[in-house]
């Protein structure tokens, strides 16, 4: 060795005794030779290393309140460089650090490792796997994005059920009656303080307790005897090289979700625990009523209780037989419910629905319908953040109340879809199922404003149909009350009209919806509408009166509706016809002569009051709606096409 | 650290004795006094969630002439100003109701969407005959009982809420009714209703 060097480590070893340490960390002794067997603890210490490391590099990011939580979780994944790959570690390593530890566990048990004078060893083990258990729970809340809101929801809720002291330690979990900064900010101390701290002083016991007694060799007549270096640390790195390669690819591959942000008033109805928890999930819906404690704290303390003494049973040969049942049938249940769990919630993408299985079918259809609105909520949130005008000081939440795209298809579900249908009938997008009414009592307003929409109405077949008069109980048919429109389509389109009249007529007609859709000033059709500027001009003279040259009964648009030069005819009025400002006023008052005056015998009026109270909807809400039926919301690929609807 | 061996020679000596207890009382008393005063100050701001009691909001849900008396349950949102820690949230949606009314002339049923079962919101589809908890398969009547009884995992009905109506006069001389409610918010998991606040 170098000299300066050894002078160095010689005044390191007077004073501190370094070689007689080093010897001790180093050159344990291990029975039999290095074996790959003896790996498990190891990548459990690399593991913890690993969540140590990157767990407090997230910690310089990440920020816990309800405002900055999943948007600085937000900016780790999506502004940090590398910050997918620091948190998909962190993530995936948690995941993985469960599997180790029961495969840690099964071992020990297997090869009866806890006995005496191991007892220490088992006992302090026991307590790291619950210290890292919560851990996992704490975590899964950090983000605050809906899925772990509303799963660590559930958790304390069931946990405040807990017998005598249930609900006041909810409480203080929680930091109060509801989740919030307070609930963030203890789970965060909790996550990176108390139960680190913990698992630092039980994995240093756990540790010094193994040196202490030794290496439990499985084998030790196996071979010559090693020491721990570098024979075992070299199969132990290998190892943990395994491990981390296992969580990169989980990394690179899927990443670590972040959903959308949490938000108490929206539930999340795929709320599920991590898969580690799912066996207990489902082990619930096995206790009605009250016997939930059961369930909850009963079976589980019991176990956990026994699983404690299982150094103590384990001292008998019988004894440690039931130790070794007792562990294939933890296992064995714990898979079982999993699979439960994970076949109940895709039940219905692997059955055909039945008379039997219908409310199973049902529930599993919601949970992956809610899975999958999650998913797109959650993309659409991250592409709003990335917008330039970024997240706002009062949190990412702010964005989903304002943005049409999201709110649009809630509200109109809830005011809306009881009346009217909204589907492309030439190709219903599955993704908007829900909103489809089979049997409307209102036209479709699929792709409202469109020339393709506004076609219809001067399409004798479509007219006719449920998506635009043909619905039940309409007034607007040739046997209704006020069939005039319907009347004059049929009458231009008639069949005695002869083959090259009808061609002229249709063109007509579509100049006329050209025109017409022009009115709305739909940002998709925008580059459209000022490429045909002339087919526009000629549409707007047909329809204030040029129609009745084309058409033999000299009829026109302006015999009845009010347009361009033609003021003070009738109703509806065409100018502006699907403009943002004609419908926030139609939907606020359809009643009014502007609009369908007397005709009027079925749409409620959202807004028609001054006084904002007695009103069933706010300006807000309609403004969401309407910009949600005209397809304005900011798309990421034109992002001018939302600020010139603003 | 204490030194047991060293302990039981003083105990040979009474005057000595009386002394080392004096010392070890002392030494225990101090030490105890400096760590344990920050962790009290520590705990006692820890505990504060449990000295703080809250109170069920009284809120407008609806006007009356949105709640139809066909037995079909309504969702509106809970809309009340909400306090976290440093914020108050204007208006915020706090949880959710349904109303239902039996006959224009019935006043209005409301029942807490939150399951009494582990507090997931129950969702209801027009035309179901049932409400439909998402997280562990509840399903109650339109009339808030649990649809198979005892069987059903939650351990209680769905929670109703005290309705009350108001009638609001306006300026221009005409008056709307109101459907206000108390939001209670219940423990989960108990067979009768406990408030948590």
């Amino acid at each position: 060795m170098i000299t300066p060097l050894r002078s160095v480590i010689d005044w390191l070893d007077d004073r501190a005794g370094v070689r007689d340490l080093v010897n001790e960390a180093l050159y344990e002794n291990v029975p039999g030779g290095a074996r790959w067997r003896y790996v498990w603890g190891s990548t459990l210490v690399m593991a913890f290393v690993t969540q140590a490391i990157t767990g407090i590099f997230l910690w310089m990011v990440y920020s816990p309140s309800t405002q900055t939580a999943w948007e600085s979780v937000f900016f780790v994944e999506h502004s940090l460089t590398g910050g997918w790959l620091l948190r998909g570690l962190h993530h995936y390593m948690a995941q993985l650090m469960i599997v180790l530890l029961a495969l840690h566990f099964i071992q020990i048990i297997w090869d009866g490792a806890y006995r005496a004078p191991r007892e220490l060893n088992f006992l302090t083990g026991m307590i790291l796997m619950l210290v890292v258990l919560g851990l996992s729970f704490t975590g899964y809340l950090l983000p605050w994005d809906q899925k772990g809101y509303w799963a660590t929801n559930v958790g304390t809720e069931l946990a405040s059920q807990a017998p005598l002291a249930g609900a006041a330690l909810k409480k203080l979990a929680v930091g109060g009656s509801d989740y919030g900064h307070q609930t963030l900010t203890r789970f965060f101390a909790l996550h990176a303080g108390v139960l680190p701290a913990l698992l630092v002083g039980f994995l240093g016991l756990h540790v010094l307790l193994m040196r202490r007694h030794g290496l439990h060799a499985k084998d030790p007549e196996r071979g010559p005897d090693c020491t721990f270096w570098p024979d075992q640390v070299l199969k132990d790195s290998v190892a943990a090289l395994g491990v981390l390669a296992v969580v990169l690819a989980l990394t690179v591959w899927k990443g670590a979700e972040l959903g959308s942000p949490a938000d108490p008033a929206n539930p999340y109805n795929a709320a599920r625990p991590e898969w580690y928890f799912l066996f207990l999930f489902q082990f619930l819906k096995w206790f009605p009523g009250e016997l939930e404690i059961w369930g909850a704290f009963i079976i589980p303390g019991v176990v956990v209780t026994v699983m404690f003494l299982m150094p103590w049973i384990g001292r008998s040969r019988a004894g440690h037989i039931f130790n070794v049942m007792l562990l294939i049938l933890l296992f064995g249940g714990s898979a079982y419910l999993t699979a439960q769990a994970l076949y109940d919630d895709n039940f219905s993408a692997m059955n055909e629905r039945t008379e039997e299985n219908q409310a199973r079918y049902d529930a599993s259809q919601a949970f992956l319908n809610a899975k999958q609105e999650a998913e797109r909520d959650a993309e659409r949130v991250v592409e709003l953040a990335l917008s330039p005008t970024r997240i706002p000081p009062t949190g990412a939440l702010t964005l989903v109340y304002g943005d049409p795209f999201l709110q649009g298809p809630k509200l109109y579900k809830q005011h809306c879809a009881g009346c009217h249908n909204y589907v492309d009938p030439a190709d219903p997008d599955p993704n908007l199922a829900h909103l489809v009414n089979p049997a409307p009592t209102a036209p479709n307003l699929y792709g409202l404003g469109t020339r393709e929409w506004i076609g219809g109405w001067l399409d004798p077949e479509r007219i006719a149909s449920k998506h635009y008069f043909g619905y039940q109980g309409s007034p607007f048919t040739s046997d209704g009350r006020n069939s005039e429109m319907f009347d004059f389509v049929h009458e231009s389109l008639g069949e005695e009209v002869d083959d090259e009249q009808r061609q002229t007529i249709k063109e007509a007609f579509q100049k006329v919806a050209a025109a017409l859709s022009a009115e709305a000033g739909l940002s998709s059709q925008h580059a459209q509408d000022l490429a045909d500027a002339d087919l526009i001009a000629e549409g707007r003279k047909l329809i204030e009166g040029g129609l009745a040259d084309v058409l033999d009964s000299g009829a026109s648009c302006t015999d009845c509706h009010t347009f361009g030069e033609m003021q003070d005819i009738g109703s509806p009025v065409l100018d502006g016809y699907m403009s943002r400002q004609w419908l926030l006023d139609f939907l606020s008052y359809p009643a009014d002569e502007r609009f369908y005056g007397e005709m009027n015998d079925r749409m409620p009026a959202f807004a028609p009051h001054d006084d904002p109270r007695m009103n069933q909807l706010e300006q807000k809400s309609l403004e969401l709606i309407v910009d949600w039926l005209r397809g304005d919301w900011y798309r990421p690929e034109h992002p001018a096409a939302a600020s010139d609807s603003e | 650290m204490a030194n047991p061996p060293q302990l039981q020679d003083s105990s040979s000596s009474p005057p000595e004795n009386r002394r080392s207890f004096i010392t070890v009382f002392a030494a225990i008393i101090t030490g105890a006094g400096a760590t344990l005063t920050p962790l009290l100050a520590g705990l006692v701001a820890f505990f504060t969630p449990l000295l703080r009691k809250s109170k069920s909001p009284q809120v407008r849900v609806a006007l009356l002439s949105q709640v139809p008396g066909d037995g079909i349950p309504r969702y509106f949102p809970v809309v009340a100003d909400r306090e976290d820690a440093w914020n108050r949230y204007p208006q915020q949606r706090v949880g959710a109701v349904y109303l239902l009314r039996s006959g224009e002339a019935a006043d209005p049923i409301a029942y807490t969407a939150k399951c009494p079962h582990a507090g997931c919101q129950i969702g209801y589809q027009s035309g179901d005959n049932l409400f439909k908890c998402p997280c562990h398969t509840s399903s109650f009547n339109l009339d808030g009982s649990r649809s198979r009884g005892d069987e059903e995992v939650s351990p209680r009905d769905m929670d109703r809420l005290p309705v009350e109506l108001r009638n609001v006069e306006l300026d221009g001389g005409e008056s709307v009714t109101e459907v206000w409610v108390e939001y209670i918010d219940f423990q989960t998991g108990h067979k009768e209703q406990h408030r948590t606040a």
